[in-house]
């Protein structure tokens, strides 16, 4: 069988060279009887409606950012929990934990779609014009954040107008004001040259950034049961590998950002003030035993 | 009677489409000047595009009534009187068939009936429908999307009606072709 | 089959944005891929859920004003007071004036827009042919994306992971080679046709003129401020410029009736629509077809023909040509990069900056051709002239972009020279 797979990254970015991967593995796995054919930088459209496209079946599969599924499954919000993870390294271990891959259970009834397995981008940062003392002083700037209720909810906490937008819109948002800062992580700071229209980075390593191999419910329900095997198995390495990818590279492009000479800050929870527990205030229901449960997984991985 | 639904319909969506176009213009100068006084506010993008769409869309079904469209005539202006009624007639059949498409994409869309069988309760419906459209949320202003989305049904009835009366309709051709299309 | 129903319905003078609907719900049929049908709507939707959209009503609206208030007609007159006396002086206020805003807007559409309205009819009151006006206008327009800044590099450099103010640095060179070339055609002509020569005006005139367009020039001072200051975006530098072109029309100039706004907003309103819903319709195509992944498979096939990267450039140039017929520039270089790109560069060895310059200038050359040419039909509602008369007058224009673009293709370094 040809399936198809859609992602939003550009063709080299790492989760766009994993889909390849497994695209790769499974044509040799399964004789050269299936095969992937991968549809890079939002061709299928942006993560919403890849997702209504995997609900309907047009889309076989997708490597997606766990965001977008945390508008529908709000459990998923639990990720987001601001420091969550201390680095990479933790973010890592969290997802790797039977905690994290127990919440892939419900996907199927309550999204149409099977989780296969966790991957990520690197922690978030933020890159802003002006320097910081604390978070306060970002009150009444526009950051832009990728749009989803956590991260949403997080900004709001600390008095800035949260901006959602796509990635090919952001540099030039950032370089003509229509946003004074970003929510980003150090690759796409540094591969897309984010830093050249700011003055300042704060390394705040503030929330995690998960990404989920998906496929679609109902060509879930038409495979064999050896291909689905197959397939999890295949999909689940190929998205775990982000993971060492990201342990590996997310210092030595800090270094990179703080090589440019820019004004660079390191932060930590204190930063945020009281927009911590305000965030766990709105999300300690919505969540429910998922915030719990991940909070023991972290504390059993640091 | 067919005419007159699709004149006062054309009306009605082109003073909405105007309206929005103004809603266009005070919400991103209210973008320049919240952001100015610092005191930015996180809505108001997604406003600005959202009443872009409903503009576009609303303006679009008009311009059907009006025959205010973008194509290419080089061909059918050549033909002699009685073979440009026909093309008008297949253009109008063609505009037709795309208004009952779209009619029937957004049935299978929204699928009303589906809905009111679950009891209108969303969580049964998309549990067996695998159709998620009432779970969507929009990114900021906080309403549900399908909400948002009622523009495509809109626009599919408007250019159905539109489509309908032109082709229902056989008085001579030509009297009102515009300026735009060539 | 597709094909053919295709042109069929484009030449029995369906609208264009139908005949994309239609054809995409035909070939979903074909390819027995029905489930598509359920995704059609939404698809019709988010493919104009663009903030940089928001730039096309608000940049027709400041055209509209501009000209309703009078503002147009005293800057091109003051403009007048400096080439007025030459031979076609207009034509080159025009191309210098569409060089100028293109430094401002990352557009060609928006551009076109606002000159179309400003330009045509103070080049045919002087007594230019409409249609080469027009096609003048439209031509001058092919430059905003060119040069910086430009929606398509921003768009392009990010597809490309490469930096975006390089990518704007690549544009320049090749940004003043087309103006001298658009030059050279407008002289050319000039020679044939004799343009009409102008008078110099009287010092007390002169000095009139200049004094009466100097408000006006607030209009593009507020523009290029707003970005330059990074106090606004493009698309918000238009709402305020049409603040200010309103102002000054209705309380300075006195031309502008505010019970005449709603009707100015309805016409741009319907334009903005026709335009906006084409683009709707061009990405729902596009989408169709790249679900079928007839792009790659093009793109496979083409590595099998050469190994010499400027024949290569030159097929890309011949097959692009064909898909900006179609498709909208946005929509297509965001169709093609992510397939072309890694032959380009792994095949090929092609600089990424070359590849985004030439690509990008071939798909805004597709924004003047039919039958999908959006910039073509912005210019031919906004002066009011057939596109037949405007394609006349156009190709001299379109001859000269493609000797551009051959150039650029064969010479790496007019794109990458004013990089590091
Ligand atoms: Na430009
Ligand atoms: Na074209």
């Amino acid at each position: 069988e040809e399936f198809r797979l859609g992602l939003i990254t550009p063709p080299p970015h790492v989760w766009t060279l994993a889909a390849e991967d497994f695209g790769a593995a499974l044509n040799e796995a399964s004789g050269g009887e299936h095969s992937v054919t991968v549809f890079p930088a939002r061709q299928l459209g942006n993560e919403a409606e890849m997702l209504q496209q995997l609900q309907t079946g047009a889309l076989d599969m997708a490597f997606m950012t766990v965001a977008e599924v945390s508008n529908r499954a709000p459990e998923f919000g639990a990720f987001y929990a601001p420091y969550l993870a201390n680095d990479m390294e933790h973010a890592a271990a969290i997802l790797r934990s039977d905690a994290a891959t127990a919440l892939l259970d419900q996907l199927p009834a309550t999204v149409g779609v099977v989780g296969v397995g966790y991957g990520s981008a690197g922690m978030r940062q933020i890159l802003t014009n002006g320097g910081a003392e604390s978070a306060a002083d970002l009150a009444g700037q526009k950051i832009r954040i990728t749009p989803f209720e956590p991260i949403l909810d997080f900004y709001n906490a600390f008095g800035v107008a949260p901006t959602p937008m796509p990635l090919p819109a952001v540099f030039d948002a950032l370089a003509n004001g229509q946003v004074d800062g970003i929510d980003m992580d150090s690759e796409l700071i540094v591969l897309l040259n984010y830093y050249e229209h700011a003055d300042t980075m704060i390394q705040t390593n503030h929330m995690m950034f998960p990404m989920v191999g998906l496929v679609s419910g109902r060509v879930w329900a038409g495979l064999s049961e050896e291909d689905q095997a197959m397939i999890r198995e295949l999909m689940a390495a190929a998205v775990d590998s982000t993971l060492d990818v990201y342990v590996e590279r997310d210092g030595p492009w800090l270094a990179e950002i703080e090589a440019t000479g820019i004004d660079y800050q390191v932060a930590g929870p204190e930063f945020f003030g009281d927009a911590i527990a305000t965030w766990e205030a709105a999300w300690a229901d919505r969540a429910g035993d998922a915030l719990a449960a991940l909070r023991e997984a972290a504390a059993a991985a640091e | 009677m067919l005419n007159r639904i699709s004149a006062v319909w054309a009306r009605i969506e082109m003073a909405a489409s105007a309206a929005l176009a103004v809603g266009v213009t005070l919400l991103i100068l209210l973008n320049v000047v919240t952001r100015s006084l610092n005191n930015a506010l996180f809505w108001v993008d997604e406003s600005a595009i959202y009443a872009m769409v409903w503009m576009t869309f609303l303006g679009a079904s008009a311009a059907i009534h009006y025959r205010q469209q973008v194509a290419i005539t080089i061909v059918t202006d050549m033909l002699p009187l009685g073979a440009q009624r026909v093309a008008a007639k297949l253009v109008d059949l063609a505009i037709f068939i795309f208004a009952c498409a779209m009619l029937y994409f957004c049935w299978r869309w929204y699928l009303p009936l589906e809905l009111a069988g679950a009891g209108f309760d969303t969580m049964a419906f998309q549990g067996a429908t695998f159709n998620f459209i009432y779970a969507e949320p929009t990114s900021t202003i906080g309403i549900q999307k399908w909400i948002i989305w009622l523009v495509m049904p809109l626009f599919s009835f408007g250019v159905f009606v539109h489509a309908l009366a032109h082709l229902l309709n056989f008085d001579a051709p030509g009297a009102e072709k515009s300026a735009v299309a060539t | 089959m597709t094909p053919f129903v295709f042109f069929a319905k484009l030449l029995l003078a369906v609208p264009v944005a139908i005949v994309l609907s239609l054809t995409a719900i035909w070939y979903i049929w074909e390819s027995d891929n029905v489930i598509l049908y359920e995704s059609f709507a939404q698809r019709m939707f988010s493919g104009i859920e663009s903030y940089g959209l928001l730039a096309i009503p608000l940049f027709m609206l400041t055209g509209e004003l501009m000209n309703e208030g009078g503002m147009t007609r005293r800057l091109i007159n003051a403009a007048r007071v400096f080439v007025g006396g030459f031979r076609g002086g207009l034509a080159y206020i025009n191309l210098l004036a569409n060089m100028f805003m293109a430094a401002i807007v990352g557009s060609a559409a928006a551009q076109i827009a606002v000159m179309s309205r400003a330009m045509v009819p103070a080049m045919e009151k002087e007594g230019y042919d409409r249609g080469f006006a027009a096609a003048t206008t439209a031509a001058g327009g092919l430059l905003a994306p060119v040069i910086p800044p430009s929606m398509l590099f921003v768009i392009y450099g990010v597809l490309a992971q490469i930096p975006i103010g390089n990518m704007f640095l690549a544009g320049i060179i090749p940004g003043l080679i087309l103006s001298v070339c658009f030059a050279l055609v407008i002289a050319l002509i000039g020679l044939r046709q004799q343009f009409p020569k102008g008078d110099w005006m009287s010092a007390k005139d002169a000095w009139g003129a200049l004094v009466y367009a100097l408000p006006a020039m607030l209009i593009p001072a507020a523009i290029i401020g707003g970005i330059i200051g990074g106090i606004a975006t493009p698309t918000e530098s238009a709402a305020v410029a049409s603040v200010v072109a309103f102002l000054l029309g209705w309380l300075l100039y006195g031309e502008l009736k505010p019970e005449k706004l709603f009707e100015m907003f309805k016409r741009t309103a319907l334009n903005a629509s026709l335009i906006i819903f084409m683009i709707a319709a061009a990405n729902v195509f596009g989408w169709v077809i790249i679900y079928e992944a007839l792009p790659q498979r093009l793109a496979e096939f083409i590595t099998t023909i050469t190994q010499n990267p400027f024949v290569f450039l030159l097929i890309v140039n011949i097959v692009l040509l064909f898909v900006g017929m179609l498709i909208d520039g946005i929509a297509a270089i965001i169709l093609v990069t992510p397939i072309l790109l890694p032959i380009a560069i792994q095949s090929y060895g092609i600089s990424p900056y070359q590849f985004g310059v030439v690509i990008s200038l071939n798909l805004v050359l597709g924004l003047l051709t039919p039958p999908v040419g959006v910039g073509l039909y912005i210019a031919s509602a906004m002066s009011e002239t057939a596109t037949g008369r405007i394609l006349k007058a156009l190709w001299p224009f379109l001859l000269a972009v493609t000797a551009v673009l051959i150039l650029l293709s064969y010479f790496p370094a007019l794109s990458t020279a004013l990089i590091d």
